[in-house]
């Protein structure tokens, strides 16, 4: 019987950009991220359960594991509902190739607190965040037997997914010509690691309406306006470490874009790309409208369809030669990794993902405070910055594996010249040095 | 409640500032009670990967390890050459076992590991087959060597810049240790000093030189990186 069940348990290849992410592992490493809602009463636990048991169903291709193939490896919809875990000191702790065999998704509960820490080769930042929502609304209709109405990323849990959001979207929007990888490498943060594979979350609370009020001044985004806070947080930073000017190397940022504000894709897999706007300190000093400017023109470069379509050309080309194909996994995988050691994280100083305006349905507002997102760190880099707003609070998540909270206080220090405010937080240790 | 020393505003389940490590201190304004963003002191269990990696890495260095004894023990009756394939293995293992026990392994440590290793088999080797070239020959090469990749490897790892300079320098050290070689060559073996070490001497030192050319000449290293890229 049991063996029936298997077998019909729902399983997918990874989507184009999933693919990467198992053969790029490490022993101490795997690219996890956080996406965590703050309610306004202490979590159920036992009721938080039973609504897992039942979302599970509605996302298969969420809800999965890491299966290996002689070629490829794959999703399986897990079984059963993955155990509700306990916070430990920091997020995103490492999640070994055994936990992703069972599942490859973990739901941990914390005071007010409940957080999904995803694999990325399950789905991306918006795919994590309806399953996330959901998840939420089946415990508040379990616990608090309200009723709250589907839109809005809601979906009927009972229901079975539909084919679109299960499909992998790369290659139906690929376009003709594929675009050159060529890049140059951007400014590595450096500091000394923190212990026990500690990592440090930072959180910058900002109100929504000043920020937005100061973004519309200089004519640009939110997204715009913080990721060029953020540049020029880097640029005092690297001029602290590194005064000597004609020495210093591009300050780089890569800001993922959801394709699915490009094409008319509903998927819940990883549809995702990213933009790297760049400066480079050599050439002199940037004013903070320069800066804007330059993020400004190249989001607005590459942030169409046409482009990206060339960009998703270029990865789904890749996938689809025979040859690549045919190579034995284990194989594959040390070439992937090699490639993406080689390039994949020296193209940016850190990723400044935007998950932009988180909203709810009215009926739930009462009983969620806050979210949150949280990146993991990179592999090689100590940096990652992950934000989104939630009412009118933007929250600015950093986490770093280093000591020195330098970039921190570098980026509160440019919001101070602009003259915004920030609240702060930290689950810092004592012996964290910091420096005065 | 504020920062005194940043300014900036702390939430109030912080004991101190995460920007600049300064303990908060307000003694005239109270706080409300909130519990920390995380547990504190609740750390996960540590991994066995790393362990059971480096445990398979032992047992495939004891497997020709124990083929070796039962070979040499079972042809011979007795153990004859066993002691030179098991320091063989040994050297092997330290150079490419013992990183799989660290979670970063340090070259500043490994290196000198591996000299050690390379130089304790040599001994070994010179007193059984009753050679005289261990102290005359193989220990100065070998310490000569581990000093020009020590201070290769120190280089690379912490500098961050200048890489050229230290490649260019290793080179024209490297031209140094062959004379040093012919020399020990000759007085241990007594073999005529020809001055064979002349030549990789002198093209070591010109590419070394060269290097030092190019780490020093912005405009030629651009002109040869736009020759030489691919």
């Amino acid at each position: 019987m049991a063996k029936n069940n298997k077998k019909s348990l729902h399983w997918v290849r990874l989507d184009n950009a999933a693919k990467i992410y198992p053969a790029a592992r490490r022993r101490n490493w795997s690219n996890i991220y956080r996406l965590s809602a703050t309610l306004s009463e202490m979590v159920d636990k036992e009721v938080m359960q039973n609504a897992l048991n039942v979302t599970v169903k509605r996302f298969p291709t969420i809800a999965a594991c890491l299966k290996k193939g002689a070629f490829w490896y794959y999703l399986q919809q897990v079984e059963t509902a993955p155990n509700i875990q306990e916070e430990y000191s920091y997020p995103l702790v490492h999640m070994s190739k055994k936990e992703m065999k069972k599942c490859a998704l973990r739901v941990i509960v914390h005071e007010n607190r409940v957080a999904v820490e995803f694999f990325h080769s399950l789905t991306d930042g918006t795919g994590g965040l309806v399953f996330l929502k959901n998840l939420i609304v089946e415990y508040l209709e379990q616990k608090y037997h309200v009723v709250i109405p589907l839109g809005n990323g809601i979906v009927d849990r009972t229901a079975s997914p539909i084919s679109e959001e299960l499909e992998d979207s790369f290659p139906k929007y690929a376009g003709a010509v594929p675009v050159s990888r060529k890049d140059t490498n951007a400014w590595q943060l450096y500091g000394e690691p923190l212990a026990d594979g500690f990592l440090q979350v930072t959180c910058f609370q900002l109100s929504v309406e000043e920020t937005l009020a100061l973004a519309h001044a200089y004519k640009v985004t939110a997204t715009v306006f913080l990721g060029a806070v953020m540049m020029k947080a880097l640029l005092s930073l690297q001029n602290e470490k590194n005064p000597h000017v004609a020495s210093q190397e591009r300050i780089k940022l890569s800001i993922p874009v959801n394709l699915r504000q490009l094409f008319p894709s509903c998927t819940l897999r990883n549809f995702s790309m990213y933009t790297i706007p760049e400066i480079d300190p050599r050439l002199g000093d940037y004013t903070f409208e320069e800066i804007c400017r330059v993020i400004v023109h190249k989001l607005g470069a590459e942030n169409t369809a046409k482009y990206m379509s060339r960009v998703i050309a270029t990865n789904v080309n890749d996938e689809k030669n025979l040859l690549v194909r045919l190579i034995p996994l284990p194989i594959k995988n040390l070439v992937m990794k090699a490639i993406f050691n080689r390039v994949g994280e020296r193209k940016s100083c850190l990723s400044f993902s935007n998950m932009g305006k988180v909203t709810v349905p009215t009926e739930m507002e009462p009983y969620v405070t806050r979210f949150d997102f949280v990146l993991g760190v990179p592999a090689t880099a100590p940096y990652h910055c992950g934000l989104l707003s939630f009412g009118d609070t933007f929250y600015i998540n950093f986490i770093r594996n280093i000591k020195e909270p330098e970039l921190e206080r570098h980026f509160f220090g440019v919001l101070k010249e602009m003259g915004l405010s920030a609240m702060v937080e930290s689950n810092q240790r004592e012996e964290s040095g910091c420096i005065v | 409640m504020y920062c005194v020393n940043c300014g900036v505003k702390l939430s109030d389940n912080q004991t101190k500032c995460p920007l600049c490590g300064t303990v908060v201190y307000h003694p005239e304004i109270k706080r409300e009670e909130q519990p920390p963003m995380y547990p504190k002191n609740k750390m996960p269990p540590k991994g066995s990967e790393a362990k059971a990696l480096s445990g398979i890495v032992v047992i495939l260095f004891l497997l020709p390890l124990a083929i070796c004894f039962f070979a040499d023990f079972l042809t011979n009756k007795e153990v004859t050459w066993f002691g030179y394939a098991a320091g063989a293995i040994g050297v092997a293992y330290v150079i490419f076992g013992l990183p799989f026990w660290f979670k970063k392994p340090n070259p500043m440590i490994l290196v000198p590991c591996n000299f050690i290793a390379t130089a304790l088999y040599l001994m070994y080797v010179n007193e059984a087959t009753g050679g005289k070239w261990f102290m005359s020959f193989a220990f100065p090469v070998i310490g000569g060597i581990c000093f020009i990749t020590c201070t290769f490897v120190t280089l690379l790892y912490y500098l961050r810049r200048g890489r050229l300079y230290v490649i260019g320098g290793s080179f024209i050290a490297t031209g140094g240790m062959m004379l040093l070689v012919e020399f020990l060559l000759s007085i241990t073996f007594q073999i005529a000093f020809v001055g064979w070490s002349v030549y990789p001497l002198v093209i070591l030192v010109l590419f070394g030189v060269l290097l030092l050319y190019l780490a020093a000449n912005r405009t030629a290293r651009q002109a040869i990186e736009r020759r030489l890229f691919f």
